[in-house]
């Protein structure tokens, strides 16, 4: 029986598991060490200054306000309900600022590469204006522009339903009725059934060579569903902002805070600029040999965009991207320095009663399970989309 | 037709009638929009609340009697600019030029009465000019000049000496700056006296100067086959990164303290420090891990081939190598992180943009000049910032970064 430590003779010191563990278990006492002497040292300061610690604040009445909420809350309302709400406004400023700031990214991206000289060198000017300069100092400028609005009763009125003023932005909006469920369940359906006969199509397309139009089709059975169920069941209704009483106070539709809508457009802005260089580096990866060869395999140019330059630029573009928009939802937290009432300025709040440690972790950990969903859809999109054979 | 300027012109900015309907409403609307900033910024704009305090922006409340600290850091700064000069020209003889103008008239100004010691009572007698803080500045085009001496040197005019150079004037500078009381006759500055842009550039310097080991050993981690360094890494390094500085901010602040022994109180600069480089070492070992993984495997292999041990094809080949694609990437970070210092406004430091919202909150007669502290500040931010980018597009070219 040979030794284990000892095959073909090598002294132990030299054989590579003997080197591999020694290196684990040696770097590990080292870390648990710094570790655990950092943990007892916390708990001793916990224990000694008579820090308050512990979870068990979470069911007492939070009685702070907060300003805006997605859902209603009252300050008599238990801090875990109050930190909901404010996660909720994380989620609202981020979700908008996405979806915003990918369209106005996009356009942008777009205009950079226009073979028109004066909008192309504009685009760089936004870019590398909005890029270089830090958000805070941006958000600070747009809150204040808010801040200097006419008051309600002065400020502005687009085509007599949008209101601009120091208290906000109001718009008109959708307002659920009676037969909401019933038309989202449809919308619901239309969009399965598209999508069901998109795959179908595509088939048929590829194997009998038939043209058959699977986008087209797809997006007909949705907006028939959608329209039909709309008329059928009329879900909701837009109602604009109305200017009400002695002061002015606009009632209906939606509003957008001054500070909500400071931190929107200066979230929006700043990751615009970063989408829009990532857009431009996607399309300019497509190499130009891609175009032309789908050119002369007899792909038409709409063709051409759709199955061959989209699908690789987006190949190049959606994994930055992704990072940008955890980015966004991760500076959604300077929202605490306009007061506008996110996770992080709510919690900073509540640490003058509640414990700090354990809110400070509450907040890590929500932040954590964005960044996770984020790098989810990334790793799906990355599986889907990957090349047959290669990495 | 695309000849000479018309030809220009017509390619490139009216080849079709929707392209000539953009070029004008384009041109229109730049127009209206530069006539407005020029009236803005020469008419309306009172620009008092800047120049009444340049120190303050500057320095912070920065005690006077020690000026002459910052002052050799910034003639130090002269010197490696200097080096640069002679060496790369570009964008180092821009800033060297600028910063002996600006020194220039920092210490010649006050000799013409023009004040800018910082705003003290406003009874109180106009300030005397300090001889010796202004043949300081005045000093800095004799440093300047022998930087771009120093570097006609054959043996000190090299890439290797400036960094070394560039790394120990940085360490002189910073206990220059803050101070130690270890160090006799430095006598430690107290955090809330230290402020304004020199807050933000020092926290930046630290932070991505002290980010860049840490980060390598993070990266080596999580490289490594050993299972309980990779995860230990891999947490770490994902965990800052999912998280926005703000909230390591706001933790250094509650946490940090308790995690030393009583006995030793840490001031809040060093917190921001710590916190700052550790949140960059997370982002750090994520560009030392993209550089490594683009070293071509050959190279590795070949190294094996020539005898060398695992460690030693690490440390000789992958990591040189890969430290080398990355260095673009340093630059852009470090971008990031000068912008990203203006959070420590959350742990109550006064950065060169809290002091602008300090002045015009805090100020009845700059109420209403946010505007022009706001877009000041913004102008000095993109002016250090967009220079980084332009020297990291310039080392890109250089380099050769993605094109071997």
């Amino acid at each position: 029986m040979q030794n284990v430590l000892n095959p073909g003779g090598i002294p132990f010191w030299r054989n590579v598991v003997f080197i591999q563990w020694a290196v684990q278990i040696v770097s590990a006492i080292f870390v648990l060490v710094i570790v655990s002497g950092f943990i007892f040292n916390v708990a001793n300061e916990i224990r000694e200054r008579e820090i308050p610690f512990g979870f068990s604040f979470l069911d007492d009445a939070a009685q702070i306000p907060i300003g805006e909420s997605v859902i209603a809350y009252d300050p008599s309302q238990s801090y875990l309900y109050g930190f909901i709400v404010a996660a909720l406004n994380t989620v609202k400023a981020s979700v908008l600022g996405v979806i915003l700031a990918t369209l106005l990214g996009i356009v942008i991206g777009v205009a950079r590469l226009s073979r028109n000289w004066l909008l192309s060198k504009l685009a760089l000017v936004y870019i590398d204006t909005f890029r270089n300069i830090p958000l805070l100092i941006q958000l600070l400028f747009w809150f204040l522009i808010v801040l200097e609005l006419p008051n309600v009763r002065e400020g502005y009125v687009f085509f007599d339903s949008f209101y601009l003023n120091n208290s906000g932005f109001y718009l008109p909006w959708a307002t659920p009725l009676g037969g909401f469920w019933p038309w989202m369940i449809l919308t619901f359906a239309g969009i399965a059934l598209g999508i069901g006969a998109y795959n179908y199509l595509q088939r048929r397309e590829i194997t009998t060579g038939k043209p058959s139009y699977p986008l087209i089709a797809a997006f007909v059975i949705f907006i028939l569903l959608t329209v039909v169920g709309f008329v059928i069941f009329t879900p909701w209704e837009v109602v604009a902002p109305e200017p009400q009483g002695r002061f002015g106070r606009l009632q209906g539709g939606a509003k957008l805070t001054g500070s909500f809508f400071a931190l929107l457009i200066g979230l929006v802005i700043y990751t615009s600029a970063f989408i829009a260089e990532i857009v431009r580096a996607g399309i300019q990866a497509v190499n130009r040999g891609q175009t032309e060869a789908a050119r002369s395999l007899g792909l038409n140019t709409i063709a051409s965009l759709r199955h061959v330059v989209f699908p690789q630029a987006l190949r190049v573009v959606i994994p930055p991207m992704i990072s940008q928009f955890l980015n966004l939802t991760k500076n959604s937290s300077l929202a605490a320095a306009i007061g506008y009432p996110d996770i992080v300025s709510v919690a900073s709040t509540m640490t003058q009663i509640a414990p700090a440690i354990s809110l400070i972790g509450m907040v890590m950990v929500t932040y954590l399970a964005m960044s996770l969903f984020y790098s989810l859809i990334g790793n799906i999109y990355n599986r889907v989309t990957k090349y047959a054979g290669v990495g | 037709m695309t000849v000479g300027v018309p030809g220009w012109i017509r390619t490139n900015l009216f080849s079709s009638p929707l392209d000539g309907v953009i070029t004008i409403v384009l041109a229109v609307i730049i127009a209206i929009g530069a006539f407005n900033a020029v009236n803005w910024v020469f008419f309306t704009a009172s620009w008092e609340v800047i120049t009444s305090r340049v120190p303050l922006y500057v320095i912070g409340r920065y005690p006077q009697d020690l000026y002459w600290r910052p002052e050799t850091a910034l003639l130090l700064v002269s010197v490696l600019l200097g080096m640069g000069w002679r060496m790369w020209g570009g964008l180092a003889r821009g800033f060297a030029i600028a910063i002996i103008i600006i020194t220039l008239l920092a210490g010649v100004l006050p000799y013409l009465g023009v004040d800018l010691s910082p705003p003290t009572d406003p009874d109180a007698p106009p300030n005397e000019p300090k001889h010796l803080v202004n043949a300081m500045f005045i000093l800095n085009f004799v440093a300047v000049a022998v930087g771009y001496g120093l570097a006609m040197i054959p043996s000190i005019g090299r890439a290797k000496t400036f960094f070394i150079t560039a790394v120990v004037f940085f360490i002189i500078s910073a206990f220059l700056i803050i101070g130690s009381s270890y160090i006799p006759g430095l006598d430690p500055v107290p955090t809330q006296d230290l402020g304004g842009l020199t807050l933000n550039l020092l926290l930046a310097a630290v932070g991505i100067v002290c980010s860049i080991p840490i980060g390598i050993a993070l990266a080596l981690g999580r490289r490594s086959q050993l299972p309980f360094l990779k995860y230990f890494c891999v947490g770490f390094i994902e965990i800052v990164r999912g998280v926005p500085l703000i909230t390591l901010l706001f933790m250094s602040r509650h946490i940090l303290p308790l995690t030393f022994p009583e006995t030793v109180s840490i001031d809040e600069l060093y917190l921001a420090m710590i916190t700052i480089t550790l949140f960059s070492s997370a982002y750090m070992a994520e560009n030392v891990r993209g550089g490594m993984a683009a070293v071509a495997t050959g190279q590795t292999e070949a190294a094996r081939a020539l005898g060398l041990r695992a460690w030693q094809t690490t440390i000789m080949i992958t990591l040189p190598q890969g430290l080398r694609n990355i260095i673009p990437a340093i630059v852009g970070q470090s971008i990031g992180l000068f912008k990203d210092t203006s959070l420590v406004f959350i742990i109550g430091m006064l950065d060169l943009v809290e002091m602008g919202r300090v002045t015009i909150q805090g100020n009845l007669d700059f109420v209403d000049d946010g505007h022009e502290v706001y877009i000041f500040i913004a102008v000095v931010f993109w002016v250090f910032t967009s220079s980084m980018s332009y020297v990291s597009r310039r080392i890109e070219t250089a380099l050769g970064v993605g094109r071997r």
